[in-house]
């Protein structure tokens, strides 16, 4: 069985999956990571006679949270840049270091490392122009200042396919979210251990696919949009849709995402509050407003606040909030009606003018953001979150881009779904430089150097299995099953010449295990 | 501040012979910098994809004599131009892809799509002449994609300075005698180095006559040698010319690594040249210049490095880190350019306040 579980600002949802569809649900609030993520795993175990975990899936917000909110730690960014371009441009730590040492095209150490400097934060990024040819600089480095450091991310270890300001950038990033990653980790498998699951732990990233545990430590800023990722993909599995926009409406947030060919569109390029990090990302935005939302009294009258406070009045809160209306316009029963009607009155005008202007603020930001995020071919909203079924159709009537809605019936824990329905993808740049006798990987994790016989040549045919199979290799260490199909992304292979002879073969490649989605876990077509 | 990129990876697909000197590795180590470095990714950097020039606009330059001969022995899939020319089954549909490289990059700047324009072509094209090629080339690009702005648009006078270690003797012969197009080549003596001409006393004929100028300096020139020349007789050629763009043949083999010259220039050295380039093209043709690559050999020592000091200059970026890594040692002897200077002063005296 697989355990998808979603800690969003509000709740913690929990679901149950196995081949059978889904066999259990559960939803608590999130007060604090352990004690939350236990007490949903008790009802989830207590509310299903099997309870026989084989894989455990997570997204959370936490670091785009604290990344909005400003409170991830400083970083020391120590660049060694070699020749080339100012390295200014690559400047992305509270402070920036620059050590002198150079790594070539080639991956050969032209220059040798040497970093004098004394870092002033504990959290400390290093990145090396070339580091994907040849991570021994920044090991080098890291060898240094690893002894009294909070955290070191080294630009290797942060993915394939980045030019050197992106991976400066990306590290900077990983190394700020790192203390903050950790901590919740530890929480997690606590809380899993508390409740006697001893499965492998996986970690959703913002592009929807995942991440083994060990792989995400040393890459935690690949969870930006991890909680977007994860609705927009338990919105695609349970309502079957193929073009379109996701919607999920949560307490404190709601997410706008794009679907485009059975999967959430991705996009690069993705920063977060003072975040940024150069991996994909779903195409997706997050509305400071939900269920939960308060409701401000205006000049203009009333408002959305953009800020949750706590619970609506109907469930016990002190301030009124947007579910508070739709109690008010009878849209929604659940919880204490009366105590709704009441906090509304407190203003002077019409409890239901009120009311009714409220859903109106929402369905028209939350509509106009759809507008923006579809397509041309898109038609269907998909939506997700307990308001769902109430709010839809007005999102529908609004929004010009779309015609029909879906709401599934598992819509208020559609996150902890899209955990359970992720497999493992990861992209993986290969480069055999065989003049030099040597093959080097980089995706997540330890950047991998190897030999390959000198001067050695190959087919396409050859190289291009040789990048599939690290691939999949990569996609196998990050915890996924390597019989899954890959594909190549990008390929290039020539002769190096060397004193008018040939005298070998350079040959660049990405590849990746095709992102995907388990349907079958959700009863799906596919 | 843009810069157009002109590039197409169907550059790599023409072969002389699979260890020649001119070989698609040239443009891979440099776009495997370019890369790293964050400059492809730059939104000032417009992607320009070039078409294939066409008949008619090749036909500005060349006989069609010459054209059907290059396309015969392409399809044939085997030939020869000289010894050291090869024609392959590629060869007229990349050399047909890099004379229109030239003729979008100059479009872009002349209709203002982007400010500056760099085109990372190859084969070369300043040795092809109307009716036949040498030195690795088949169509001179240059001339196509100037034939083709004088023709089209409000350009009239061009200044071509053609810095590649070698004379560019093609162009030189296509623009003798054309006033409209100044042709200006600081090159390796042609004593010392193919294809052995481009001597100051070669100043254009006819109405051309004075619009050649030809500076052959000594072999180990440096740096510092340049400079003396660019002030001594670019700067003024070029103020007192006046020209609507500036074209800048860039060959990148007065680098000291390159394995086929004799010269002394660093990174440094290219970043500056193209430097006074951009600043004389800021006073003289409202900032228009393009820059297209031309030689260039010391694919891994130099290429990468001076490829990136001319682009990062005509991009307006801090040029002062680019070097070539310390395990090459730039040469210390420094011949007199006196010489040379004095001649071109003589010779162009005439024709020009020098």
């Amino acid at each position: 069985m697989i355990l998808g579980i979603d800690t969003g600002g509000t709740n913690v949802d929990a679901v149950l999956l196995d081949n059978r569809g889904i066999r259990g649900t559960a939803k608590v609030p999130n007060r604090e990571t352990r004690a939350s993520i236990r007490s949903v795993l008790e009802i989830l175990r207590d509310g299903t006679d099997e309870f026989a975990v084989d894989r455990v899936v997570v997204a959370t917000t936490l670091i785009v949270n604290a990344a909005v909110q400003r409170r991830l730690p400083a970083c020391t960014n120590i660049l060694i840049p070699g020749p080339g371009l100012a390295p200014e441009r690559a400047f992305f730590g509270e402070e920036n270091h620059v050590a002198t040492g150079a790594v070539d095209h080639r991956g050969r150490v032209t220059e040798e490392v040497a970093y004098g400097a004394q870092p002033s934060h504990d959290v400390r990024a290093v990145t090396a122009k070339f580091s994907h040819r040849n991570p021994d600089l920044e090991r080098a480095v890291r060898d240094d200042i690893a002894g009294d450091a909070e955290a070191v991310a080294l630009g290797n270890e942060s993915g394939a396919g980045l030019t050197f300001p992106e991976r400066a950038a990306t590290t900077v990033a990983n190394a700020r979210s790192m203390p903050v990653f950790s901590a919740y980790e530890q929480a997690v498998e606590e809380a899993l251990a508390d409740v006697g699951v001893e499965a492998p732990i996986y970690y959703l990233k913002g592009d929807g696919s995942m991440l083994g545990d060990d792989a995400m430590v040393t890459s935690p800023a690949h969870t930006i949009r991890s909680g977007s990722a994860a609705s927009a993909l338990g919105l695609v599995a349970l309502t079957d849709l193929e073009a379109g926009v996701a919607v999920d409406i949560g307490g404190t947030t709601t997410d706008v995402a794009r679907v485009v060919d059975g999967f959430p569109a991705t996009e690069t390029d993705v920063s977060e509050g003072d975040l940024d990090a150069a991996y994909p990302a779903v195409r997706a935005t997050s509305l400071p407003i939900g269920g939960d939302t308060r409701i401000d009294w205006t000049n203009d009258g009333p408002r959305l606040g953009d800020e949750r406070v706590g619970n609506a009045v109907a469930f016990g809160g002190d301030h009124p909030t947007l579910t508070d209306a739709l109690h008010v316009l009878g849209m929604f029963t659940a919880g204490d009606t009366d105590a709704a009607l009441a906090a509304l009155e407190e203003s002077a005008e019409d409890p239901t003018t009120v009311a009714e202007r409220i859903l109106a603020e929402f369905e028209s930001r939350v509509a106009q953001r759809i507008d923006e995020t579809a397509t041309t071919e898109t038609k269907t909203l998909a939506v997700g979150g307990v308001l769902a079924p109430y709010l839809a159709p007005g999102l529908v009537d609004r929004a010009d881009a779309v015609t029909e809605h879906r709401v599934p019936d598992e819509a208020a824990v559609a996150g902890a779904v899209g955990c359970g329905v992720a497999r493992v993808s990861v992209d993986t740049a290969l480069r055999i430089d065989s003049p030099r006798g040597v093959k080097t990987i980089t995706s997540v994790g330890p950047e991998r150097v190897e030999s390959v016989p000198e001067g050695e040549r190959f087919t396409d045919a050859r190289a291009r299995e040789i990048a599939l199979e690290a691939a999949r290799e990569a996609a196998a260490a990050a915890g996924g099953q390597p019989e899954r199909p890959a594909e190549i992304l990008a390929y290039d292979r020539f002769s190096v010449v060397e004193r008018s002879r040939v005298v070998g073969q350079i040959i660049t490649a990405r590849a990746r295990v095709t992102p995907a989605i388990d349907r079958s876990l959700v009863g799906g077509s596919r | 501040m843009t810069m157009g990129l002109v590039y197409d990876e169907e550059y790599l697909k023409h072969e002389h012979t699979p260890t020649h000197p001119e070989r698609r590795e040239r443009l891979q180590y440099t776009m495997d910098q370019l890369e790293e470095e964050g400059v492809l990714a730059s939104d000032a950097v417009v992607p320009i994809e070039p078409l294939e020039a066409t008949d008619d606009q090749i036909a500005r330059v060349h006989t069609r004599e010459y054209i059907e001969r290059l396309r015969s022995m392409s399809a044939s899939g085997t030939g020869m131009l000289s010894v050291d020319t090869h024609v392959s089954e590629h060869t007229w549909a990349t050399a047909r892809l890099a004379a229109g490289g030239v003729i979008a990059g100059l479009e872009a700047v002349v209709d203002g799509q982007t400010d500056t324009a760099f085109v990372m072509a190859r084969p070369g094209g300043h040795h092809a002449f109307r009716g036949d090629g040498h030195g690795f080339c088949y169509l001179n690009n240059t001339a196509v994609g100037i034939r083709h702005v004088q023709e089209t648009t409000d350009v009239e006078r061009v200044l071509v300075w053609d810095w590649d270690a070698h004379h560019g003797d093609g162009t030189q012969s296509i623009f003798f005698d054309d006033p409209s197009v100044m042709v200006m080549s600081t090159h390796q003596d042609g004593r010392t180095l193919f294809p052995g001409t481009g001597d100051v006393e070669d100043v254009g004929t006819g109405e051309g006559e004075g619009y050649n100028v030809n500076v052959p300096v000594p072999p180990k020139t440096t740096d510092s040698g340049y400079e003396r020349v660019v002030e001594a007789v670019f700067e003024p050629i070029a103020t007192q010319y006046d020209p609507d763009v500036l074209f800048i043949e860039a060959g990148q083999d007065n680098h000291f690594t390159d394995p086929i010259t004799d010269l002394g220039v660093t990174a440094q050295g290219y970043a500056h040249l193209m430097d006074v380039a951009v600043t004389a093209a800021d006073r003289l043709t409202d900032g228009q210049i393009v820059a297209s690559l031309a030689g260039g050999y010391g694919i891994e020592g130099g290429l990468p490095y001076t490829n990136l000091a001319v682009i990062a200059s005509l991009l307006g970026y801090d040029t002062a880190a680019i070097r070539e890594p310390s395990i090459y040692t730039p040469p210390s002897y420094e011949p007199d350019v006196n010489d040379v200077i004095e001649r071109v002063r003589r010779v162009h005296g005439e024709y020009w306040d020098l």
